[in-house]
Protein backbone atom coordinates (compact mmCIF):
# COMPACT_ATOMS: atom_id res chain seq x y z
CA UNK A 1 0.00 0.00 0.00
CA UNK A 2 3.28 2.32 0.72
CA UNK A 3 4.57 1.52 -2.05
CA UNK A 4 0.83 2.41 -4.23
CA UNK A 5 0.73 5.76 -2.59
CA UNK A 6 4.00 6.84 -3.13
CA UNK A 7 3.62 5.71 -7.28
CA UNK A 8 0.54 8.54 -6.91
CA UNK A 9 2.22 11.20 -4.70
CA UNK A 10 5.09 11.25 -7.32
CA UNK A 11 2.82 11.18 -10.01
CA UNK A 12 1.11 13.92 -8.60
CA UNK A 13 4.22 16.08 -7.81
CA UNK A 14 5.38 15.67 -11.40
CA UNK A 15 2.84 17.10 -12.94
CA UNK A 16 1.76 19.79 -10.35
CA UNK A 17 5.86 20.58 -10.97
CA UNK A 18 5.48 20.61 -14.52
CA UNK A 19 2.09 22.86 -14.94
CA UNK A 20 2.73 24.88 -11.14
CA UNK A 21 -0.80 25.52 -11.48
CA UNK A 22 -2.08 24.84 -7.72
CA UNK A 23 1.64 26.15 -6.67
CA UNK A 24 1.60 29.62 -8.57
CA UNK A 25 -2.03 30.03 -7.72
CA UNK A 26 -1.78 29.51 -4.32
CA UNK A 27 1.10 31.67 -3.36
CA UNK A 28 0.07 34.35 -5.42
CA UNK A 29 -2.96 33.88 -2.97
CA UNK A 30 -0.69 33.95 0.09
CA UNK A 31 0.53 36.88 -1.07
CA UNK A 32 -2.21 38.95 -1.95
CA UNK A 33 -3.77 37.62 1.59
CA UNK A 34 -1.13 39.12 3.53
CA UNK A 35 -1.15 42.13 1.37
CA UNK A 36 -5.26 42.50 1.92
CA UNK A 37 -4.71 41.62 5.75
CA UNK A 38 -2.10 44.37 6.28
CA UNK A 39 -4.88 46.79 5.95
CA UNK A 40 -7.50 45.19 8.40
CA UNK A 41 -4.61 44.82 11.26
CA UNK A 42 -1.89 47.71 11.49
CA UNK A 43 1.16 45.78 11.35
CA UNK A 44 3.10 48.53 12.97
CA UNK A 45 0.67 48.24 16.00
CA UNK A 46 2.03 47.30 19.43
CA UNK A 47 0.51 43.84 19.60
CA UNK A 48 1.29 42.55 15.96
CA UNK A 49 2.93 39.83 18.04
CA UNK A 50 -0.60 38.70 19.24
CA UNK A 51 -2.31 38.42 16.23
CA UNK A 52 0.40 37.38 13.64
CA UNK A 53 0.51 33.78 14.22
CA UNK A 54 -3.76 33.98 13.82
CA UNK A 55 -3.38 35.62 10.67
CA UNK A 56 -0.66 33.69 9.63
CA UNK A 57 -2.70 30.20 9.34
CA UNK A 58 -5.80 32.35 8.17
CA UNK A 59 -3.67 32.84 5.04
CA UNK A 60 -2.26 29.11 4.94
CA UNK A 61 -6.12 27.61 5.30
CA UNK A 62 -7.15 29.59 2.50
CA UNK A 63 -3.98 28.36 0.07
CA UNK A 64 -4.59 24.51 1.88
CA UNK A 65 -8.29 25.22 0.52
CA UNK A 66 -7.08 25.79 -3.14
CA UNK A 67 -4.11 22.95 -3.19
CA UNK A 68 -7.09 20.56 -1.49
CA UNK A 69 -9.84 21.55 -4.02
CA UNK A 70 -6.86 20.62 -7.22
CA UNK A 71 -5.99 17.05 -5.46
CA UNK A 72 -8.87 15.25 -6.61
CA UNK A 73 -10.29 18.10 -9.15
CA UNK A 74 -7.28 17.21 -10.98
CA UNK A 75 -8.41 13.50 -12.20
CA UNK A 76 -11.84 14.88 -13.15
CA UNK A 77 -10.66 15.71 -17.11
CA UNK A 78 -10.65 12.53 -19.20
CA UNK A 79 -12.14 10.47 -16.80
CA UNK A 80 -8.69 9.70 -15.31
CA UNK A 81 -10.27 8.90 -11.73
CA UNK A 82 -12.49 5.91 -13.34
CA UNK A 83 -9.20 4.76 -14.50
CA UNK A 84 -7.59 4.83 -11.05
CA UNK A 85 -10.76 3.57 -9.56
CA UNK A 86 -10.79 0.73 -12.26
CA UNK A 87 -6.70 0.47 -11.52
CA UNK A 88 -5.23 -1.92 -8.54
CA UNK A 89 -4.38 0.90 -6.32
CA UNK A 90 -6.55 0.35 -3.46
CA UNK A 91 -8.79 3.42 -2.10
CA UNK A 92 -6.75 4.71 0.60
CA UNK A 93 -3.53 4.16 -1.45
CA UNK A 94 -4.84 6.66 -3.63
CA UNK A 95 -5.86 8.93 -0.89
CA UNK A 96 -2.81 8.70 0.98
CA UNK A 97 -1.02 9.60 -2.24
CA UNK A 98 -3.00 12.77 -3.07
CA UNK A 99 -2.75 13.58 0.65
CA UNK A 100 0.98 13.32 0.73
CA UNK A 101 1.33 15.19 -2.70
CA UNK A 102 -0.93 18.10 -1.27
CA UNK A 103 1.18 17.72 1.73
CA UNK A 104 4.32 18.87 0.48
CA UNK A 105 3.19 21.06 -2.13
CA UNK A 106 1.03 23.23 0.72
CA UNK A 107 4.04 22.66 3.21
CA UNK A 108 6.50 24.30 0.17
CA UNK A 109 3.74 27.49 -0.18
CA UNK A 110 3.69 27.86 3.33
CA UNK A 111 7.26 27.50 3.25
CA UNK A 112 7.91 30.19 0.57
CA UNK A 113 5.49 32.75 2.13
CA UNK A 114 6.99 32.37 5.81
CA UNK A 115 9.84 35.08 5.42
CA UNK A 116 7.53 37.37 3.24
CA UNK A 117 5.18 37.43 6.33
CA UNK A 118 8.01 38.12 8.67
CA UNK A 119 8.85 40.79 6.75
CA UNK A 120 5.60 42.47 5.93
CA UNK A 121 4.61 41.97 9.60
CA UNK A 122 8.33 43.15 11.17
CA UNK A 123 7.94 39.78 13.20
CA UNK A 124 10.30 36.56 13.76
CA UNK A 125 7.93 33.68 12.91
CA UNK A 126 10.79 31.01 13.61
CA UNK A 127 12.24 32.76 17.15
CA UNK A 128 11.22 29.48 18.64
CA UNK A 129 11.77 26.75 15.94
CA UNK A 130 10.15 23.70 17.78
CA UNK A 131 6.80 24.97 18.31
CA UNK A 132 7.23 26.65 14.97
CA UNK A 133 8.42 23.29 12.78
CA UNK A 134 5.94 21.13 14.70
CA UNK A 135 2.54 23.31 13.64
CA UNK A 136 3.72 23.43 10.11
CA UNK A 137 4.66 20.10 9.54
CA UNK A 138 1.99 18.42 11.88
CA UNK A 139 -0.97 21.09 11.06
CA UNK A 140 -0.24 20.66 7.43
CA UNK A 141 -0.81 17.23 7.46
CA UNK A 142 -3.90 17.44 9.42
CA UNK A 143 -5.21 20.40 6.94
CA UNK A 144 -4.57 18.14 4.01
CA UNK A 145 -5.89 14.86 5.38
CA UNK A 146 -9.24 16.55 6.26
CA UNK A 147 -9.22 18.46 3.06
CA UNK A 148 -8.46 15.70 0.78
CA UNK A 149 -11.20 13.24 2.44
CA UNK A 150 -13.99 16.01 2.05
CA UNK A 151 -12.41 16.42 -1.48
CA UNK A 152 -13.08 12.78 -2.34
CA UNK A 153 -16.25 12.45 -0.51
CA UNK A 154 -17.24 16.13 -2.93
CA UNK A 155 -15.37 14.86 -5.94
CA UNK A 156 -18.84 14.35 -7.88
CA UNK A 157 -20.65 17.34 -7.17
CA UNK A 158 -22.11 20.15 -9.10
CA UNK A 159 -21.50 22.52 -5.82
CA UNK A 160 -17.97 20.91 -5.66
CA UNK A 161 -16.64 24.10 -5.22
CA UNK A 162 -19.21 25.54 -3.07
CA UNK A 163 -19.46 22.67 -0.47
CA UNK A 164 -15.89 21.74 0.11
CA UNK A 165 -15.22 24.89 2.13
CA UNK A 166 -18.39 24.41 4.35
CA UNK A 167 -17.75 21.10 5.00
CA UNK A 168 -13.64 21.02 6.37
CA UNK A 169 -13.60 24.73 7.49
CA UNK A 170 -15.07 23.53 10.37
CA UNK A 171 -13.41 19.89 10.59
CA UNK A 172 -9.81 21.53 10.83
CA UNK A 173 -10.58 24.64 13.60
CA UNK A 174 -8.57 22.21 15.92
CA UNK A 175 -5.88 21.91 14.22
CA UNK A 176 -5.79 25.19 13.29
CA UNK A 177 -6.44 26.54 16.86
CA UNK A 178 -3.39 24.62 18.05
CA UNK A 179 -1.46 25.54 15.02
CA UNK A 180 -2.36 29.39 15.83
CA UNK A 181 -1.04 29.20 19.47
CA UNK A 182 2.49 27.35 18.42
CA UNK A 183 2.93 29.87 16.25
CA UNK A 184 1.92 32.49 18.14
CA UNK A 185 4.52 31.12 20.97
CA UNK A 186 6.82 31.08 18.29
CA UNK A 187 6.62 34.53 17.62
CA UNK A 188 6.55 35.71 21.62
CA UNK A 189 9.10 33.55 22.34
CA UNK A 190 7.26 31.37 24.92
CA UNK A 191 7.05 28.14 25.77
CA UNK A 192 3.59 26.84 24.68
CA UNK A 193 1.18 24.36 26.64
CA UNK A 194 1.61 20.69 25.92
CA UNK A 195 -2.31 20.71 25.11
CA UNK A 196 -1.57 22.31 21.40
CA UNK A 197 1.28 19.63 21.18
CA UNK A 198 -1.49 16.78 22.55
CA UNK A 199 -4.07 18.04 20.40
CA UNK A 200 -2.47 18.28 16.87
CA UNK A 201 -1.09 14.89 17.35
CA UNK A 202 -4.43 13.46 18.37
CA UNK A 203 -6.16 15.55 15.30
CA UNK A 204 -3.65 13.79 13.01
CA UNK A 205 -3.81 10.17 14.32
CA UNK A 206 -7.93 10.14 14.60
CA UNK A 207 -8.67 11.60 11.03
CA UNK A 208 -5.29 10.10 9.25
CA UNK A 209 -7.04 6.51 10.91
CA UNK A 210 -10.41 7.38 9.86
CA UNK A 211 -9.93 8.58 6.74
CA UNK A 212 -7.47 5.37 5.21
CA UNK A 213 -10.77 2.86 6.82
CA UNK A 214 -13.61 5.26 5.12
CA UNK A 215 -11.84 6.35 1.89
CA UNK A 216 -12.33 2.97 0.32
CA UNK A 217 -16.15 3.14 0.83
CA UNK A 218 -16.07 6.59 -0.66
CA UNK A 219 -14.01 6.34 -3.72
CA UNK A 220 -14.75 2.36 -4.12
CA UNK A 221 -18.33 1.41 -4.62
CA UNK B 1 -51.41 1.31 14.33
CA UNK B 2 -47.59 2.99 14.31
CA UNK B 3 -49.17 6.22 14.03
CA UNK B 4 -51.36 6.36 16.63
CA UNK B 5 -48.36 4.96 19.33
CA UNK B 6 -46.42 8.15 18.07
CA UNK B 7 -49.38 10.49 18.59
CA UNK B 8 -49.73 9.05 22.12
CA UNK B 9 -45.84 9.54 22.81
CA UNK B 10 -46.39 12.95 21.00
CA UNK B 11 -49.15 14.03 23.88
CA UNK B 12 -47.45 12.16 26.15
CA UNK B 13 -44.55 14.14 25.93
CA UNK B 14 -46.24 17.36 26.07
CA UNK B 15 -48.15 16.72 29.39
CA UNK B 16 -44.42 15.62 30.56
CA UNK B 17 -43.09 18.94 29.74
CA UNK B 18 -45.85 21.06 30.86
CA UNK B 19 -45.43 18.89 34.17
CA UNK B 20 -41.85 19.60 34.25
CA UNK B 21 -41.92 23.82 33.50
CA UNK B 22 -44.93 23.72 36.63
CA UNK B 23 -42.06 21.83 39.05
CA UNK B 24 -39.30 24.14 38.13
CA UNK B 25 -41.02 27.75 37.62
CA UNK B 26 -43.54 26.98 40.68
CA UNK B 27 -42.08 24.53 43.44
CA UNK B 28 -38.27 24.43 42.66
CA UNK B 29 -36.18 27.18 44.61
CA UNK B 30 -34.05 29.70 43.36
CA UNK B 31 -30.42 28.51 43.07
CA UNK B 32 -28.51 30.60 45.67
CA UNK B 33 -25.63 32.16 43.43
CA UNK B 34 -27.44 32.79 40.38
CA UNK B 35 -30.91 33.54 41.00
CA UNK B 36 -34.13 32.50 38.74
CA UNK B 37 -32.07 32.53 35.68
CA UNK B 38 -30.19 29.24 36.62
CA UNK B 39 -33.60 27.99 35.32
CA UNK B 40 -32.36 28.11 31.75
CA UNK B 41 -30.36 24.93 32.39
CA UNK B 42 -32.96 22.69 32.18
CA UNK B 43 -33.37 23.06 28.68
CA UNK B 44 -29.55 24.21 28.28
CA UNK B 45 -28.48 20.81 29.20
CA UNK B 46 -31.21 18.61 28.28
CA UNK B 47 -31.22 20.40 24.60
CA UNK B 48 -27.64 19.13 24.49
CA UNK B 49 -27.97 16.06 25.74
CA UNK B 50 -31.12 15.32 23.54
CA UNK B 51 -28.53 16.61 20.32
CA UNK B 52 -25.59 14.51 21.31
CA UNK B 53 -28.07 11.58 21.53
CA UNK B 54 -29.32 12.19 18.21
CA UNK B 55 -25.73 12.61 16.58
CA UNK B 56 -24.23 9.63 18.31
CA UNK B 57 -27.38 7.51 16.88
CA UNK B 58 -26.92 9.49 13.60
CA UNK B 59 -22.98 7.97 13.33
CA UNK B 60 -24.30 4.75 14.66
CA UNK B 61 -26.79 4.15 11.94
CA UNK B 62 -24.40 5.42 9.46
CA UNK B 63 -21.91 2.85 10.10
CA UNK B 64 -24.57 0.66 10.17
CA UNK B 65 -25.76 1.84 6.57
CA UNK B 66 -22.26 1.43 5.16
CA UNK B 67 -22.05 -2.07 6.36
CA UNK B 68 -25.78 -3.67 5.16
CA UNK B 69 -26.66 -0.74 2.74
CA UNK B 70 -30.36 -0.80 3.43
CA UNK B 71 -32.03 2.35 2.86
CA UNK B 72 -33.75 2.52 6.35
CA UNK B 73 -30.39 3.27 8.26
CA UNK B 74 -29.49 6.26 5.72
CA UNK B 75 -33.26 7.81 5.90
CA UNK B 76 -32.57 7.20 9.79
CA UNK B 77 -29.28 8.65 10.48
CA UNK B 78 -30.03 11.95 8.28
CA UNK B 79 -33.45 12.39 9.85
CA UNK B 80 -31.38 12.20 13.19
CA UNK B 81 -28.96 14.35 12.17
CA UNK B 82 -31.65 17.10 11.17
CA UNK B 83 -33.73 16.49 14.72
CA UNK B 84 -30.19 17.02 16.28
CA UNK B 85 -29.83 20.35 15.12
CA UNK B 86 -32.18 22.24 16.77
CA UNK B 87 -31.46 20.84 19.87
CA UNK B 88 -28.20 21.81 19.56
CA UNK B 89 -29.09 25.35 18.72
CA UNK B 90 -31.03 25.27 21.53
CA UNK B 91 -28.34 24.55 23.82
CA UNK B 92 -26.44 27.38 22.37
CA UNK B 93 -29.08 29.98 22.46
CA UNK B 94 -29.97 29.14 25.82
CA UNK B 95 -26.40 29.05 27.19
CA UNK B 96 -26.46 32.81 25.31
CA UNK B 97 -28.79 34.10 27.59
CA UNK B 98 -27.52 32.62 30.85
CA UNK B 99 -24.29 34.13 29.85
CA UNK B 100 -25.48 37.47 29.32
CA UNK B 101 -26.68 37.69 33.00
CA UNK B 102 -24.07 35.76 34.85
CA UNK B 103 -20.96 36.92 32.63
CA UNK B 104 -22.49 39.67 31.12
CA UNK B 105 -21.67 38.81 27.50
CA UNK B 106 -23.23 37.07 25.18
CA UNK B 107 -20.54 34.74 23.60
CA UNK B 108 -17.15 34.51 24.57
CA UNK B 109 -14.22 31.98 22.73
CA UNK B 110 -14.27 29.56 25.51
CA UNK B 111 -13.19 26.00 24.08
CA UNK B 112 -16.34 24.77 25.24
CA UNK B 113 -18.91 27.22 23.32
CA UNK B 114 -16.71 27.17 20.00
CA UNK B 115 -16.26 23.35 20.18
CA UNK B 116 -20.34 23.49 20.32
CA UNK B 117 -20.71 26.25 17.98
CA UNK B 118 -18.17 24.18 15.10
CA UNK B 119 -19.75 20.85 15.98
CA UNK B 120 -23.24 23.06 14.87
CA UNK B 121 -21.52 24.02 12.32
CA UNK B 122 -20.43 20.66 10.62
CA UNK B 123 -23.76 19.07 11.15
CA UNK B 124 -25.57 22.65 8.95
CA UNK B 125 -22.88 21.11 6.49
CA UNK B 126 -24.05 17.57 6.86
CA UNK B 127 -27.06 18.03 6.06
CA UNK B 128 -26.71 20.74 3.32
CA UNK B 129 -24.40 17.90 1.85
CA UNK B 130 -27.28 15.45 1.41
CA UNK B 131 -29.04 18.17 -0.44
CA UNK B 132 -26.27 18.80 -2.61
CA UNK B 133 -25.89 14.90 -4.00
CA UNK B 134 -28.64 13.79 -6.52
CA UNK B 135 -27.90 10.16 -6.60
CA UNK B 136 -29.31 8.57 -3.84
CA UNK B 137 -26.41 5.98 -3.52
CA UNK B 138 -23.76 8.20 -3.38
CA UNK B 139 -25.73 10.90 -1.04
CA UNK B 140 -26.35 7.89 1.12
CA UNK B 141 -22.53 6.74 1.35
CA UNK B 142 -20.82 9.90 1.24
CA UNK B 143 -22.87 11.47 3.71
CA UNK B 144 -22.61 9.03 5.66
CA UNK B 145 -18.88 8.90 5.84
CA UNK B 146 -19.20 12.84 6.93
CA UNK B 147 -21.49 11.89 10.04
CA UNK B 148 -18.80 9.50 11.37
CA UNK B 149 -15.98 12.10 10.75
CA UNK B 150 -18.76 14.65 12.08
CA UNK B 151 -19.22 12.99 15.47
CA UNK B 152 -15.55 13.51 16.68
CA UNK B 153 -16.94 17.01 17.28
CA UNK B 154 -19.19 15.92 19.77
CA UNK B 155 -16.75 14.38 21.55
CA UNK B 156 -14.20 16.97 20.86
CA UNK B 157 -16.88 19.18 23.19
CA UNK B 158 -18.06 17.10 25.72
CA UNK B 159 -14.49 16.29 26.15
CA UNK B 160 -13.36 20.06 26.06
CA UNK B 161 -13.59 21.70 29.77
CA UNK B 162 -11.56 18.49 30.66
CA UNK B 163 -8.85 19.54 28.17
CA UNK B 164 -8.62 23.08 28.26
CA UNK B 165 -9.22 25.60 31.22
CA UNK B 166 -12.62 27.09 30.10
CA UNK B 167 -15.16 29.90 31.58
CA UNK B 168 -17.77 27.15 31.04
CA UNK B 169 -19.19 25.68 34.35
CA UNK B 170 -17.75 22.49 34.91
CA UNK B 171 -20.11 19.29 35.18
CA UNK B 172 -22.89 18.89 37.69
CA UNK B 173 -24.24 15.28 36.97
CA UNK B 174 -23.93 13.02 40.04
CA UNK B 175 -22.22 10.42 37.05
CA UNK B 176 -19.37 12.83 36.11
CA UNK B 177 -18.94 14.11 39.47
CA UNK B 178 -19.69 11.74 42.15
CA UNK B 179 -22.09 13.40 43.87
CA UNK B 180 -22.52 16.60 46.07
CA UNK B 181 -22.31 19.34 43.76
CA UNK B 182 -25.84 19.70 42.95
CA UNK B 183 -29.32 19.21 45.25
CA UNK B 184 -31.01 15.82 44.12
CA UNK B 185 -34.40 17.67 43.12
CA UNK B 186 -32.78 19.93 40.87
CA UNK B 187 -30.59 16.90 39.72
CA UNK B 188 -33.73 15.07 39.17
CA UNK B 189 -35.91 18.10 37.24
CA UNK B 190 -32.69 17.91 35.22
CA UNK B 191 -33.00 14.15 34.32
CA UNK B 192 -37.30 14.21 34.32
CA UNK B 193 -36.56 17.49 31.28
CA UNK B 194 -33.77 15.35 29.44
CA UNK B 195 -35.98 12.37 29.48
CA UNK B 196 -39.09 15.13 28.18
CA UNK B 197 -37.19 16.27 25.61
CA UNK B 198 -35.78 12.94 24.32
CA UNK B 199 -39.66 11.45 24.05
CA UNK B 200 -40.86 14.90 21.95
CA UNK B 201 -37.46 14.37 19.72
CA UNK B 202 -38.34 10.83 19.30
CA UNK B 203 -41.82 11.45 18.08
CA UNK B 204 -40.35 13.98 15.58
CA UNK B 205 -37.29 11.48 14.69
CA UNK B 206 -40.78 9.46 13.49
CA UNK B 207 -42.36 12.12 10.76
CA UNK B 208 -38.80 13.34 9.98
CA UNK B 209 -38.04 9.69 9.12
CA UNK B 210 -41.22 9.10 7.46
CA UNK B 211 -40.27 12.38 4.88
CA UNK B 212 -37.15 10.63 4.03
CA UNK B 213 -39.10 7.40 3.20
CA UNK B 214 -41.38 9.68 1.17
CA UNK B 215 -38.29 11.40 -0.42
CA UNK B 216 -37.23 8.55 -1.49
CA UNK B 217 -40.66 6.89 -3.24
CA UNK B 218 -40.79 10.29 -4.55
CA UNK B 219 -37.33 9.98 -6.23
CA UNK B 220 -38.50 6.39 -7.17
CA UNK B 221 -41.87 7.60 -8.89
CA UNK B 222 -39.91 10.59 -11.09
CA UNK B 223 -37.27 7.97 -12.24
CA UNK B 224 -40.16 5.75 -13.32
CA UNK B 225 -42.45 8.50 -14.89
CA UNK B 226 -39.12 9.26 -16.74
CA UNK B 227 -38.99 5.68 -18.12
CA UNK B 228 -42.20 5.46 -20.21
CA UNK C 1 -32.00 39.26 42.64
CA UNK C 2 -32.91 41.73 40.31
CA UNK C 3 -35.75 42.29 38.02
CA UNK C 4 -33.13 41.34 34.48
CA UNK C 5 -32.66 38.30 35.99
CA UNK C 6 -35.97 37.57 36.09
CA UNK C 7 -36.51 38.42 32.80
CA UNK C 8 -34.00 36.91 31.01
CA UNK C 9 -34.73 33.62 32.74
CA UNK C 10 -38.53 34.10 30.61
CA UNK C 11 -36.35 34.93 27.43
CA UNK C 12 -34.67 31.66 27.71
CA UNK C 13 -37.05 29.56 28.21
CA UNK C 14 -39.23 31.03 25.41
CA UNK C 15 -36.01 30.97 23.64
CA UNK C 16 -35.79 27.25 23.60
CA UNK C 17 -39.29 26.52 22.92
CA UNK C 18 -39.79 29.09 20.41
CA UNK C 19 -36.58 27.09 18.35
CA UNK C 20 -38.51 24.00 19.02
CA UNK C 21 -41.73 25.31 17.54
CA UNK C 22 -40.28 26.92 14.46
CA UNK C 23 -38.51 23.42 13.78
CA UNK C 24 -42.00 21.65 14.03
CA UNK C 25 -43.63 24.34 11.66
CA UNK C 26 -41.39 24.12 8.58
CA UNK C 27 -40.98 19.90 9.59
CA UNK C 28 -44.98 20.00 9.19
CA UNK C 29 -45.07 22.35 6.23
CA UNK C 30 -41.91 20.71 4.42
CA UNK C 31 -44.34 17.11 5.25
CA UNK C 32 -47.29 18.78 3.10
CA UNK C 33 -45.37 19.76 0.77
CA UNK C 34 -43.98 16.45 0.12
CA UNK C 35 -47.22 14.85 0.47
CA UNK C 36 -48.20 16.96 -2.23
CA UNK C 37 -45.69 15.98 -4.40
CA UNK C 38 -46.01 12.15 -4.05
CA UNK C 39 -49.87 12.17 -5.13
CA UNK C 40 -49.09 14.40 -8.05
CA UNK C 41 -46.00 11.88 -9.08
CA UNK C 42 -48.63 8.92 -8.62
CA UNK C 43 -50.74 10.73 -10.57
CA UNK C 44 -48.54 11.32 -13.16
CA UNK C 45 -46.97 7.83 -13.56
CA UNK C 46 -50.39 6.29 -13.43
CA UNK C 47 -51.89 8.78 -16.52
CA UNK C 48 -48.70 7.44 -18.31
CA UNK C 49 -49.49 4.18 -18.12
CA UNK C 50 -53.26 4.38 -18.81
Amino acid sequence: MIRHALVIASKDLRSELRTKESLNSALSLTIVLLLLFSFAFDPASEDVKQWAGGLLWLVYSFAAILIITRGFARELSNDCLEALRASPVPGSALFLGKAFASFLILLGVELISLPVFGIFYNVNPASKPLPLIAALVLATWGVTVIGTVFGAVTVNLHLRELMLPVLIYPMMIPALMAAIELTSASINQVEPEMIWYRLLIGFNIIFTALSVALVDIVLVD
Amino acid sequence: MKEKLIYTLGLAAAIYLVRNLYVMLLQLPDEAAQGPIYRIFYFHLPGYFTAAFCFLFSAIFSAVYLVTKKWKWDSMAAALTEIGLPFAIMNLVTGMIWGRIIWGIWWTWDPRLTAALISALIYAGYLMLRNAIPDPTERAKNSAVVAIFAFTSVIFTYKSNEWFRTQHPAPVLTIRTGGGTIDPAMEWMLLHNTLALLMFAGVLLFVRWRMEEQRREIESLRRESLSY
Amino acid sequence: MDERNFTYMFYGLSAAWLIIVLYVITLVSRGQKLKQEVETLKRLVKDRIN
